[in-house]
């Protein structure tokens, strides 16, 4: 065999304390498919930050075409013919697709005269090469998302790439696309690209890879040629880690149905036909891969992006939420996925933070009462024992774990009857995460009714009382709680084994 | 990254305590240098009780704007028409009382009014069409004293007021010039409203982080109107304080208000990106810069060049950028510092 | 057809208002006074060409106005000490162009907001101007007054540059790569920054550029009367923006073009003759001006609003 094109060996990336990347060997070889497959969290998104010179590795080397390369930037990944379709495409909205194209392959004077026909014909080959029917005249803030991501494909054609790295490219795609798409990439192969694709879909990888490496907490597990494997052992790969945490055990039996979900669906956000139902005191876990539509879901039932069709019902009344307002005064409580940006407001103290969702009960005249706003956040700072300096402190200042518990005091404080926890801890170091945990069951026990949504498949199945699973938008199968992580992972992936619930 | 985001705060907090610090100094500098005896032996300048009450009568209309911009700054928005809507309010006012014949109190109650339906104006196409503050405001800043010109054919100016309302902007009131008073009454309820209720605390908020406002369940929208609509209202009461003060009402009004009114917010440490400074920063802001501009008058090496409204302006903006790049420092060293490589050519 | 919208639509009213005063005011049409009026609003129009780059660029620049005053009594000082034509000019624009570079450094070097740091420039040159000149004027030697030549053809020479520089600009902003560039910046700096272009570089050109323009403005300013009044630009800067923005430059940044903003002002300018002509009283002026600015903005607003996601 020639030298790879690509090779990673040994690479080594931690953030802060947390160890994203814990010894990855990667190898691409010239007019290869190699698919990078791993759960949510597993690494695979820290690796290609490394390979497109976004991050730069802690350890380990990497290769290409032979050539080691230390201190890799964008810009010098970009010389070297490495290319990376994103799921969200970097393009300029305001700007037409020839011009984006062009914007990314010219090189030159910027006093040179700009070509237009030249870029209109440059677009359409290439567009045409990937078979998308987008007219190179188009606004692109008027495309779609995959066709935004097709123009970014065809800005990596343009380049010469000869490394392309696919990040789930057909996550959003209709059945025609991604069939254009297949076509792309075994063209790209035919042509001695290698091409690097990341996929959840199964069915994918086995019709296009050559070979599959999985990831898992940050290591590489094994590669491995395509036509060796079956569905099954892929999945067992992908899951296959011991239970490393020790989950609280349930204590709470759930009492009556508190929350109806009745075919819901909401066109804006992609969320369309779901029903199921929460009892008072039960957790109901929902599962699924990133971009399944739970975050989605969730925003729905707390009234951010109002449901069209169906009905969501709350202990026998029939609930309209056209507003978080309107979900806050029924009850309901959600602490969601991005911390940072909505979860909690970095620069005010935490007490200001605790309160801001109670500022009609607490200070019914309006005016704000400091020692009864200090009380209350001493007693959620002890009682979910946030550490901090003291309930003046600003949020921005704590570790993650105790964001996500001031984030958590500030939806207990609304006193709810159902919450819903949207990967209440991602980015939490281990301590915090038990600790979350064992608050979560104390809640249950209490009767709150919680929804517990989480990429982390041992957390969903450690957790859940029941487990629903989401794909596409949908919800595709409820599973009991104690379901095991194959029948999970092969229902996210939307391959029921034979037998499954 | 979280400890830079601390000093960076811990700044703020004492941006404050510097503005005081630069406030007293330069009292105290004026007071020594400023003050004279003339030949009759009186004292004369700076120094005299006159004259500090003459500070604080002229600071008046520019502070109520200053007051009337800070919980728009907090909220991250702007509004470049109070200085114009001062100059309709004037006209107005004039308008109501000499044509429409009312009284002097209801004349300004309708004044107050129009004000704060002026403000709803921009508060309507920010909020509801989810517009650029920047850019409506500057349209209504035409707008506005368009309006005014277009009322007075450009020529009227309504003079002759009673006694009675030139008293407001003319003589003193429990020994402080009467205006003052009610500079003081707006401006407390400008602080407790900002820093004492919920209101304030949601304007904090919505400048921090207006998605994240939104999640937590906070009327975004209501509260962002709320802030546009009580600029005008403020900018109305400046309007009848400036009537009394110069006894007539002009088209012209407060031309060019604006700009000193955000300089003073600014230079009061409102960050323009929002959630960030406090109403007494404000009121320092509008002192020192009302300080520097009247004690300048009183140096007689200035006098002497008859020079010292310019020097002020000059000293003012140059002050305006000092306080701006020193904000953004320690920001900048940590970036510069945390960046391990140098940046992509 | 589709992407032109928005320039359309401004041309179309300035289309109407230009028809309105052909039937109810032919005077309007006058050779000379019209000629005056496109002398008047020349050197706005070329102040307009740069403050269109630096909005489509996402910035804004509120000190044009103090700019363009320090410019012209720079130029006015030179000329009354015997500098020729010439030298002037170019030396009005060097002048425009350092004080561009000033705002352009600290917005693009320190990332200041550029709304700040305009408003500080705009005071400080203002003042520092009238501290140095207490509103002196500037008296011209003969030979800078309509550039050397008769009144007519200083006016033509005047309109023509300006013109010529709208569309040299115009073309440069849509033909060349660096034209481009101010769009891609605008459009979104962070994906320029991944494609490899410099954003921050850029924004700092845009500002010099528009440093550079203003002095020139200046100058064809300062050559439509013997004196320099140094007050010449106070409040040009809102009504430059006023023009950009009406024309259909969008104040988020990436979108219009100097056709659009040459329409906005042409309309803008209209308001005051076309109110005499046609026997409305001047004062209005400003009132429909500012109402045709809400305008604009409504439109664009329930536009983007219909129109596709972002």
């Amino acid at each position: 065999m020639s030298s790879p094109l690509l090779a990673l060996s040994q690479l080594t990336k931690s953030f802060g304390g947390a160890r994203a990347l814990r010894g990855v060997n990667f190898d691409l070889q010239a007019g290869e498919v190699h698919a990078l497959l791993g759960e949510n969290g597993a690494g695979k998104s820290t690796l290609i930050k490394i390979v497109t010179g976004a991050h730069q590795p802690d350890g380990g080397t990497i290769t290409v075409a032979g050539q080691i390369v230390a201190g890799l930037t964008p810009a010098a990944a970009h010389a070297l013919g490495i290319a990376c379709i994103y799921q969200q495409p970097a393009l300029f909205p305001d700007l037409t697709v020839a011009e984006n194209i062009a914007l990314r392959l010219e090189a030159g004077s910027a006093l040179r005269r700009v070509d237009w026909p030249a870029r209109r014909a440059r677009a359409h080959d290439l567009l045409a090469r990937i078979g998308a029917s987008i007219a190179p005249t188009a606004e692109v803030r008027t495309l779609s998302m995959p066709e935004q991501q097709l123009v970014e494909i065809a800005c990596a054609l343009g380049a010469g790439a000869r490394i392309v790295i696919m990040d789930e490219p057909t996550a959003s795609l209709t059945h025609q696309e991604q069939h254009l798409l297949y076509a792309v990439v075994r063209d790209l192969r035919a042509h001695g690209v290698g091409v690097i694709y990341i996929s959840h879909r199964l069915e994918e990888i086995f019709m296009l890879a050559d070979r599959v490496t999985v990831l898992r907490d940050g290591q590489s597990v094994g590669t491995h040629p395509v036509d060796t494997l079956t569905e099954a052992a892929l999945i067992r790969l992908m899951v296959g880690r011991e239970m490393t945490q020790i989950y609280p055990p349930a204590e709470s039996v759930p009492g009556d149905t508190l929350l109806t979900v009745c075919d819901v669906g909401c066109a804006a956000s992609g969320v369309h036909h779901v029903s199921f139902d929460v009892r008072a005191g039960e957790i109901f876990g929902l599962g699924g891969l990133v971009g399944a539509g739970r975050t989605e879901l969730a925003r729905v039932l707390f009234g951010l992006t109002p449901a069209d069709s169906g009905e969501i019902t709350l202990a026998g009344r029939r609930l309209s939420l056209g507003s978080p307002q309107e979900a806050i005064a029924h009850g309901l409580a959600y602490v969601p996925e991005d911390r940072r940006r909505h979860g909690v407001v970095l620069d005010l103290p935490i007490a200001h933070n605790v309160t801001m969702a109670i500022h009609r009960p607490l200070f019914p005249t309006t005016w704000l009462r400091f020692g009864a706003e200090r009380s209350l956040a001493l007693e959620f700072i002890r009682d979910l024992a946030v550490k901090c300096a003291g309930p003046a402190a600003p949020v921005g200042s704590l570790s993650g774990g105790n964001q996500q518990k001031v984030a958590l005091a500030r939806w207990l404080a609304t006193k709810p009857r159902l919450l819903i926890l949207d990967e209440p801890t991602q980015g939490v170091d281990v301590g915090a995460k038990g600790e979350i945990h064992r608050l979560i069951r104390r809640l249950a026990k209490e009767g709150l009714a919680v929804i517990l949504i989480s990429s982390d498949l041992p957390e969903v199945l450690g957790m859940s009382d029941r487990i629903g699973v989401m794909a596409g938008g949908t919800l595709t199968a409820i599973l009991p709680g104690h379901s095991d992580a194959h029948t999970v992972m092969a229902a996210a992936l939307g391959t029921p084994e034979k037998g499954a619930a | 990254m979280n400890t830079a985001k601390r000093d960076w705060q811990a700044l703020l907090t004492r941006h404050e305590m510097l503005l005081l610090y630069v406030l007293i100094a330069e009292w105290l500098f004026f007071y020594f240098a400023g003050t004279t005896t003339n030949r009759r032996g009186v004292v004369v300048g700076f120094g005299t009780l006159d004259r500090q009450f003459d500070i604080l009568r002229h600071s008046c209309e520019i502070g109520l704007l200053a007051l009337a911009l800070t919980p728009v700054i907090i909220t991250a928005g702007i509004d470049l028409s109070v200085g114009s809507l001062l100059g309709l309010c004037a006209i107005l006012f004039g308008q109501l009382w000499h044509d429409g014949g009312l009284p002097i109190p209801v004349a300004a109650g309708l004044t107050l009014a129009l004000g704060a339906l002026a403000g709803g104006l921009n508060a309507a196409l920010i909020t509801a069409l989810r517009l650029p503050p920047l850019i409506v405001t500057l349209g209504t800043y035409s707008l506005f004293r368009g309006l005014a010109e277009a009322i007075t054919h450009g020529s009227i100016t309504y003079t002759d007021f009673p006694e009675t309302f030139l008293f407001v902007g003319q003589e003193r009131w429990l020994g402080l010039p009467t205006q003052a008073w009610i500079f003081f009454v707006v401006a407390l309820a400008v602080w407790l409203l900002v820093h004492r209720t919920t209101f304030g605390r949601t304007f904090r908020t919505i400048g921090l982080a207006p998605e994240g406002a939104r999640y937590a369940g906070l009327p975004v929208a209501r509260r962002l109107a709320l802030v546009y609509v009580l600029a005008g209202l403020i900018a109305a009461i400046a309007a009848i304080i400036y009537t009394a003060r110069l006894g007539q009402a002009k088209a012209d009004a407060g031309t060019g208000y604006e700009l000193f009114a955000i300089t003073a917010v600014v230079l009061g440490g409102i960050s323009i990106f929002g959630g960030t400074g406090s109403v007494h920063g404000t009121l320092l802001g509008v002192a020192a810069i009302a300080v520097l501009k009247n004690g300048l008058a009183c140096l007689p090496v200035v006098m002497g060049m008859n020079a010292a409204e310019e020097m002020s302006g000059l000293l003012t903006g140059a002050l305006l950028l000092l306080a701006l790049t020193a904000s953004v420092l320690p920001k900048i060293l940590s970036h510069v510092r945390s960046r391990p490589h140098a940046p992509a050519p | 057809m589709k992407t032109y919208f928005r320039e359309l639509s401004v041309a179309a009213a300035l289309g109407v208002v230009l028809l309105a005063l052909a039937v109810f005011a032919p005077a309007f049409y006058q050779p000379q006074p019209l000629l005056s009026l496109l002398t008047r609003e020349a050197p706005t129009l070329v102040v307009a060409c740069g403050m269109a780059l630096v909005i489509i660029s996402r910035q804004i620049d509120i000190s044009v106005g103090s700019q363009f005053s320090v410019c012209s009594v720079c130029a006015g000082l030179l000329a009354a000490r015997g500098w020729p034509i010439y030298l002037v000019l170019p030396a009005s624009a060097a002048c425009g162009a350092f004080l561009g570079a000033i705002n352009g450094a600290l917005v693009a070097g320190l990332r200041l907001p550029s709304i700040v740091v305009t408003l500080a420039t705009m005071v400080t040159l203002r003042q520092g101007l009238n501290l140095v000149r207490q509103g002196e004027f500037v008296n011209l030697p003969d030979g800078i007054q309509w550039l050397g030549l008769g009144q007519t053809a200083g006016q033509w020479l005047i309109v023509l540059t300006a013109l010529g520089l709208l569309v040299a600009f115009g073309l440069a902003l849509r033909h060349l790569a660096a034209g481009r560039l101010v769009y891609a910046i605008g459009s979104d700096a962070e994906a320029a920054r991944l494609a490899g272009l410099r954003p921050q570089l850029s924004t700092f050109l845009v500002f010099v550029l528009l440093g550079a323009l203003t002095g020139l403005a200046a100058l064809l300013n300062v050559a439509q009367s013997p004196q320099v009044q140094p007050l010449s630009g106070s409040g040009l800067e809102l009504k430059v923006i006023a023009a950009v923005v009406v024309g259909g430059v969008a104040i988020s940044g990436g979108r219009g073009n100097l056709w659009g903003a040459f329409a906005g002002l042409l309309l803008l300018a209209c308001v005051a003759p076309a109110l005499t002509h046609l026997h409305v009283e001047a004062y209005w002026e400003k009132a429909i001006q500012g109402a045709i600015i809400l305008l604009a903005v409504v439109a664009d607003g329930l536009r983007s609003r219909k129109g596709g996601h972002r």
